[in-house]
């Protein structure tokens, strides 16, 4: 059994899956880790993934473009996200309740536009909509193992794994992101030496939403040639959890995110060995309380070191001094 | 505003009162007759409504229209019966994620309570309980259940032999899979990617195994759930791990909405698809064409058929309240959608359908079922048959 498994995780079509199952999980991960780091909790991800999911199927049907439905789905989930941010900030909501209320409206307003827009409601069957192409990366897809892995993704893949380098550089390479990061760590210090927050918490929302936005537009243009009713089932809430392991470090969130993809690889493989259904599926949630497990136990173990090399230094200091 | 909140209240709350004196004289009516066959009497039971009045339906749906199948089915038949004249409906719309559930049961209670309606109607085997609850606290109402059962004596409870459909579909499947069809491979492999682990998925497992290995005892079958009937990609993630590392060649997807992920799959890695419920392959055509290209067949669950069937005997006198009616092939329940690409197969795989139509009709072949006290063991079907 356990050759079996291991015959699996090492071949080229698992690990190839683990990229694809990965990418909406990302993308809604970094969504989440930029938002977080200005102090606002994007908990909506799930409903803009979902809104615009179905944005671009819809004009990728009424333009005959992947690209301008790509970008409509990008707009629109910015749109969504300065939506929260216009409750919370201005309105002074909870952002939390916002978050909420947008994944609702993801879940039943999405069947009521798809409806106005199409007639339909459970699934896109009258939309031919259009999905973004696959690529081969050349050089690299001549590389024999590697180059299976590696090469032949939906080109959205490769945005995501882009867009885990530009959101390390915006956070810490560029002015916005030390502003962002200031905000975020104590928006009273930031408002001090003359940072206006709500500008930059809007801007940070403004940009998860357009990164949660890629997610759902992957959803039904890569993943899927179609819409249909909740069909993020719950990634954009995996993604939320994928930051929280990750510390809302863009590489650390990039990390728990392949984990995750991992684990519903393995899930999804696990079934046809004779594993119960059920028992499967817990395996993401399994890795997430066994990875959080880990982390505390080695971040407790790094403050015990810390505090005991203070000791000794602090005994050999009193031994120095008599 | 708490003011006006109350005063909203009581005046919702006295509105409801005048409605319930409205509404009482109708359900009284029919109560009267029904009283009848105590008597000895074997009387028409139930005089059929006078002309002009209309039975008085309402279409609980605990999820939502358009999924081209399960529920669009059940709206169909029910718009059938009103442009015929003979009901007029309404339909509720619920939902159907965990968040949405909360409402399933508070609607029947509601609908119930108003008492306006002659016939409630709601399906799956998620409504059960509610249904059990409710239909207990309101003896007067009357209630039809679609595939899924509820015993009490004012519900009927419509089922579908799925597992007759599975031995159908699962006959053409063992057959395809080793007969020279493009995209097939060596390997006796097909797969079924189901909605959930529960009796009416595996209802069509058990058949569909059953069909297989009859029509070819070498014949294994890859069995996955997908643990929902709306995540997509899920089931594609299922199909293609069938597809490309067990070797199927046919998957059927029992999935609901879910099921046009191993569509996809089926497309991307040559291969091809089953639907169900409906005629997928005329869906897919209307806007993803490759997809209608890759489904062979689909297996039919005529719903609306079904209910179009009970409303019109309950209007001729014979209701079945507190019956489970069994609808199989002969009673036209089930088929196969025998259109489209189910042309190209080869007439012995055409043949041996019609075969097995008629060994079943016919009583000849008794298909294994996931439900009831005869139940097979599921799980021991299902292992033993994978690859």
């Amino acid at each position: 059994m356990l050759e079996n498994i291991l015959g699996i995780i090492f071949s080229i079509p698992f690990a190839f899956s683990i990229l694809r199952i990965t990418t909406p999980i990302l993308f809604a991960a970094l969504a989440a880790v930029v938002a977080d780091r200005a102090g606002v909790t994007n908990i909506g991800l799930e409903g803009i993934m979902m809104i615009s999911a179905l944005t671009g199927v819809i004009f990728s049907a009424w333009t005959q473009s992947a690209g301008v439905g790509l970008l409509c789905a990008m707009v629109i989930g910015m749109l969504v996200a300065l939506m929260i941010g216009f409750f919370a900030l201005i309105l002074k909501t909870d952002i939390i309740l916002a978050g909420i209320a947008v994944n609702m409206l993801g879940s039943g307003g999405t069947i009521l536009f798809m409806y106005l827009a199409s007639g339909d409601r459970g699934y896109s069957a009258n939309l031919a909509s259009k999905v973004m192409p696959s690529i081969d990366i050349p050089l690299i897809k001549d590389i024999p193992v590697l180059g299976q892995i590696l090469s032949g993704h939906n080109v959205l893949t490769y945005v995501a794994l882009l867009c885990v380098f530009l959101v390390w550089v915006l956070l810490y390479k560029t002015p916005l992101g030390l502003q962002i990061r200031s905000v975020g760590e104590n928006p009273n210090a930031a408002d001090s030496v003359g940072v206006s927050v709500n500008r930059i918490s809007f801007i940070a929302l403004g940009i998860s939403g357009v990164l949660a936005g890629l997610g759902g537009a992957f959803m039904s243009m890569g993943y899927m040639s179609s819409f249909n009713t909740n069909m993020t089932a719950g990634r954009g809430f995996i993604a939320l959890a994928a930051e929280a392991m990750g510390r809302g470090e863009p590489l650390g969130t990039f990390l728990t995110s392949l984990l995750f993809g991992f684990a519903d690889a393995l899930a999804n493989n696990l079934q046809s060995l004779g594993f119960p259904a059920e028992l499967v599926k817990m395996t993401p949630y399994v890795f997430t309380i066994v990875g959080l497990a880990v982390y505390a136990a080695s971040t407790m173990n790094k403050a015990k070191k810390i505090r005991h090399h203070s000791k000794t230094k602090k005994a050999g200091a009193a031994q120095a001094g008599a | 505003m708490k003011k006006y909140f109350s005063l909203f209240l009581a005046l919702a709350l006295v509105l409801m009162m005048f409605a319930g004196c409205g509404g009482s004289p109708e359900p009284a009516a029919p109560a009267a007759p029904a009283e009848t066959p105590a008597d000895g009497s074997t009387a028409p039971a139930e005089t059929p409504a006078p002309a002009g009045e209309k039975l008085k339906v309402a279409n609980v749906v605990n999820g939502n229209l358009g999924d081209k199948s399960f529920f669009d089915s059940c709206e169909a038949g029910l718009s059938q019966l009103a442009a015929d004249g003979i009901i007029e409906y309404k339909t509720f719309e619920l939902g159907p994620t965990d968040a949405d559930q909360p409402k399933w049961l508070s609607t029947l209670e509601e609908l119930s309570a108003d008492g306006s309606y002659d016939l409630i109607v709601c399906g799956t085997y998620q409504m059960p309980d509610y249904l059990t609850q409710v239909a207990t606290n309101y003896p007067d109402q009357k209630y039809l259940i679609y595939d899924s059962a509820v015993d009490l004596p004012n519900v009927v409870c419509v089922n579908y032999k799925q597992n007759d459909m599975g031995y159908l579909v699962g006959t053409a499947a063992a057959l395809a899979t080793s007969s020279d069809l493009p995209n097939m491979n060596p390997e006796k492999v097909i797969g079924f990617v189901g909605g959930e682990n529960g009796p009416v998925i595996n209802d069509f497992l058990v058949g569909y195994i059953q069909g297989a290995q009859a029509a070819d005892p070498d014949v294994k079958i890859d069995t996955q759930y997908v643990g929902n009937f709306y995540d997509t990609g899920a089931a594609k993630e299922l199909a293609n791990v069938m597809i490309g590392q067990n070797k199927c060649d046919i998957v059927w997807g029992v999935a609901g909405g879910a099921g046009n992920g191993a569509a996809e799959a089926a497309n991307e890695l040559k291969a091809w698809f089953i639907g169900v419920d409906s005629d997928q392959e005329a869906t897919f055509s209307i806007a993803q064409p490759e997809l209608a290209a890759v489904t062979l067949f689909s297996g039919l669950k005529n719903i609306g058929d079904s209910i179009i069937w009970v409303i019109n005997e309950q209007l001729a006198g014979n209701t079945h309240y507190g019956e489970t009616l069994n609808l199989g092939i002969s009673e036209g329940g089930v088929s196969l959608a025998t259109g489209g690409n189910f042309q190209t197969l080869p007439d012995d795989i055409k043949k041996a359908v019609e075969d097995a139509t008629t060994k079943i009709t016919s009583g000849e072949i008794v298909v294994d079922t996931a439900f009831g006290d005869n139940a097979a063991d599921v799980e021991a079907i299902r292992e033993g048959a994978r690859p």
